[in-house]
Order: C-alpha cells, then sequence, then structure tokens
C-alpha cells in the first residue's frame, strides 16, 4: 500500500484535484482505511457546518434601499481619479501632437529643400536660395572629388539634404516612441498596483 | 460564477455615477456578501451594518473595479474586510467553543447532549472561534461553495495558502470538536 494521502483529503472532497494525483488519491482510498476513516470525518464535519442556517436578514428590497441612503451624494474620489487619469492619458496625447507637429515641419522642410535643390523652386522668395547655395556647395565638393558628375550631382545632393534632415527627424520620432511606451507602462503598473492594493490595505 | 452581460452592463452604468443601477448590484449581491458576513461575525446587526458598510466601500471604489474581474469575489474581498474591522471595533470577544463543550453534562446522555438545536449551536461557536484568516476560507467554500481558485482571488492570496488555511481550519475544528460530538456521530456512523 502506498503511502497514506491525508494531505490531499482536504482537495479531494472539494474536488479541486485533478489528473495524476486525482488518480492516486483515488486507488488509495479504495484500500486504506485509515485514509477513508479521515475522509468520512471530513465528510462528516462538513455536514456539520451545513446544519447552521442562515438567519432572516433584512429583505434585499429594504436592504438595497438602506445602502442607497447611505451613499455619498458625489463620487469625490471617482471624479478625483477621473481627472488624474485624464492628466496621464493628456500628457502623452500632448506629447504625441507636438510630435506630429514636428514631423509635419520637418517633412514640408524637407521636400521644399529637395525640390529646391532639383530647381524646382528657382523662382521662389530669397529664403530658400540659402538652402539651395548649401546642397549646392556639397554637391559641387562631391563633383570636385570626382564621386559625382551630370545628372548624378542632383541626386546626390537630394540624397545629401533628405539625410541632412531625416537622421535628426528619425531620432526625434524613436525618442518620442519609447517616452510614450514608458509613460503607458508606468500608468500601467501603477492601475493595476492600485486596483490590487487599494482594498486590502483597509 | 458566470458574469453575466446584464451584471457587466450595470456595473458600466454604477460606474459612471448611476445609483439605481448599483441598487440592482446591491439587490442581486446582498444575501450572498450578509452570508459571508454572518459567518465571519455570528451577529445578524453587526453583519447588515458590516454589508452595509460593505456596499458603501464598493461604491467609492467602483471606477477602479475591472469589468473582467468578478464582482461578486471583489464584493466578498471587501465584506471579509468589513466584518474585520467591525469586531475589531466592536472588541467582540467570539465564544469559545470547546469550554462550552467541556461545560456539558456528560451523564445526559447523547440524545440530550446533541439535539439538532445544541448542535448547530455548538458548531456555529466552534466557527467563531478559529483565527479569521482561516474562518474567511472555510465560510467561503463551505457557505459560498467558491472553489480554491475563486477563493485566492476573492482574498488576493495565493492558491496554495488557500489550501493550507482550509486544512488548519478544518483540523481545528474537528479536534476541538472530536473529543465530544465529532466522534459521537462518528459512532453512530460506524
Amino acid at each position: 500500500m502506498s503511502k497514506h494521502v491525508t494531505e490531499w483529503l482536504n482537495a479531494y472532497l472539494d474536488d479541486e484535484l485533478r489528473g495524476s494525483r486525482f488518480h492516486h488519491v483515488k486507488a488509495h482510498l479504495a484500500e486504506c482505511k485509515v485514509c477513508q476513516a479521515e475522509l468520512g470525518a471530513l465528510e462528516r464535519l462538513s455536514g456539520l457546518l451545513h446544519e447552521i442556517p442562515a438567519p432572516e436578514y433584512t429583505s434585499p428590497e429594504r436592504f438595497a434601499a438602506q445602502v442607497n441612503l447611505r451613499l455619498p451624494h458625489q463620487k469625490t474620489a471617482a471624479s478625483g481619479k477621473k481627472i488624474l487619469e485624464i492628466a496621464w492619458w493628456m500628457i502623452p496625447v500632448g506629447l504625441l501632437g507636438i510630435w506630429i507637429f514636428m514631423s509635419t515641419s520637418f517633412l514640408v522642410s524637407d521636400i521644399l529643400s529637395t525640390a529646391n535643390s532639383l530647381g524646382l523652386l528657382t523662382s521662389v522668395s530669397d529664403w530658400l536660395a540659402f538652402g539651395s547655395s548649401s546642397n549646392a556647395y556639397w554637391s559641387a565638393t562631391l563633383g570636385q572629388i570626382g564621386i559625382l558628375s551630370g545628372n548624378s550631382l542632383d541626386w546626390a545632393a537630394s540624397t545629401e539634404a533628405f539625410t541632412r534632415t531625416s537622421l535628426p527627424q528619425i531620432s526625434l520620432q524613436v525618442s518620442v516612441a519609447l517616452l510614450y511606451l514608458s509613460w503607458i507602462a508606468i500608468w500601467w503598473a501603477r492601475r493595476r498596483h492600485q486596483e490590487h492594493g487599494q482594498l486590502l490595505e483597509s | 460564477m458566470v458574469f453575466t452581460a446584464n451584471e457587466t452592463e450595470l456595473v458600466i452604468k454604477a460606474q459612471n455615477g448611476d445609483r439605481n443601477a448599483f441598487s440592482e448590484l446591491v439587490h442581486l449581491h446582498a444575501q450572498g456578501v450578509l452570508n459571508v458576513i454572518y459567518r465571519m461575525c455570528g451577529d445578524v446587526q453587526v453583519a447588515e451594518d458590516a454589508a452595509q458598510e460593505t456596499f458603501v466601500q464598493a461604491w467609492l471604489h467602483l471606477p477602479s473595479f475591472r469589468s473582467q474581474a468578478s464582482l461578486r469575489n471583489w464584493l466578498y474581498r471587501i465584506g471579509v474586510n468589513a466584518a474585520t474591522d467591525m469586531l475589531r471595533k466592536q472588541k467582540r470577544i467570539l465564544p469559545n467553543a470547546l469550554e462550552d463543550l467541556q461545560l456539558k453534562d456528560p451523564q445526559l446522555g447523547p440524545e440530550a447532549l446533541f439535539s439538532q438545536g445544541e448542535r448547530t449551536a455548538l458548531v456555529r461557536k466552534a466557527v467563531l472561534s478559529l483565527p479569521e484568516a482561516s474562518r474567511a476560507v472555510l465560510v467561503l467554500r463551505e457557505y459560498e461553495g467558491l472553489s480554491y481558485h475563486e477563493i485566492a482571488d476573492a482574498l488576493d492570496i495565493p492558491i496554495g495558502t488557500v489550501m493550507s488555511r482550509l486544512n488548519y481550519a478544518r483540523s481545528l475544528l474537528r479536534s476541538g470538536l472530536e473529543g465530544q460530538l465529532f466522534l459521537k456521530m462518528e459512532a453512530e456512523h460506524v
């Protein structure tokens, strides 16, 4: 006969055992008088506990009315939480707005710069000419060292302009994304902590 | 317990401040919460006060309740805490079942000793003499029929702790009752 299974009898009685453990306990009980007696005692104890009747309470309708009278008129705690929650959402949303604005600005600037370097905006105002001369400088430099010539110079100039403006954009986007994700992670962890811990504190 | 769509809707409405929806939730869960608290403290008036406090606390903290979770288990957790607080505030001295048992006159015979009324009174006192933590687990299991997983969820304790507290509660009850009542019962069954 295998070792007694008294430590698992409570779980067996409560139908909480599964799989091999359940089959092991069941098989042991079939042949062990000691464990059978233990299980019988637990069953009788459970029967005794269920003999205790529940008393007559106030009717559910009356009880609900009494509770309703005790409820605070304003859910101050709830409204405070809502304000805090809105603030937690507004900050990352604000950051996203700033990011979208900056990205759009950079994109427009990039398009204008590239178009200018390709000579598409020769008739626009003077402030665009500064970008054009800068790009022309780089194109001329690359051409001087023999890497680029002819139409390739225009291509190189536009590529250079694009890279020069895109790299800061990419860095900014990655930074904002990381910041946003960190914020969401902190908010989520904080919310979970509040849900699990709040009511146990009392 | 199946979390019905209707209850979910009521919870969402109540979270948005709908008192009528909350009253319906109170109506749905009042009996269960009252039972748990009564089994914890053994006094109807204390149980009703603590149950009212439970629902007031639930109303205040409802915005932080996740609608995917079990409202019943959440209310039971608040109820057990409210019962414990209420008992501590009132410094209620729970009766000692063992002393009562020892005062019984063994010459009276098993019929006199173990009439239905007396037997339930003795068992009730024995339950009330259990440590609060073990009593809460026993009440949720025996009287509310919660699974170990649901008890763990309701009391926010590991399942292993549920099992050990339940084993401890039952072994205390058996050792408290077996000298008089319990062994007599066993003898009757053999």
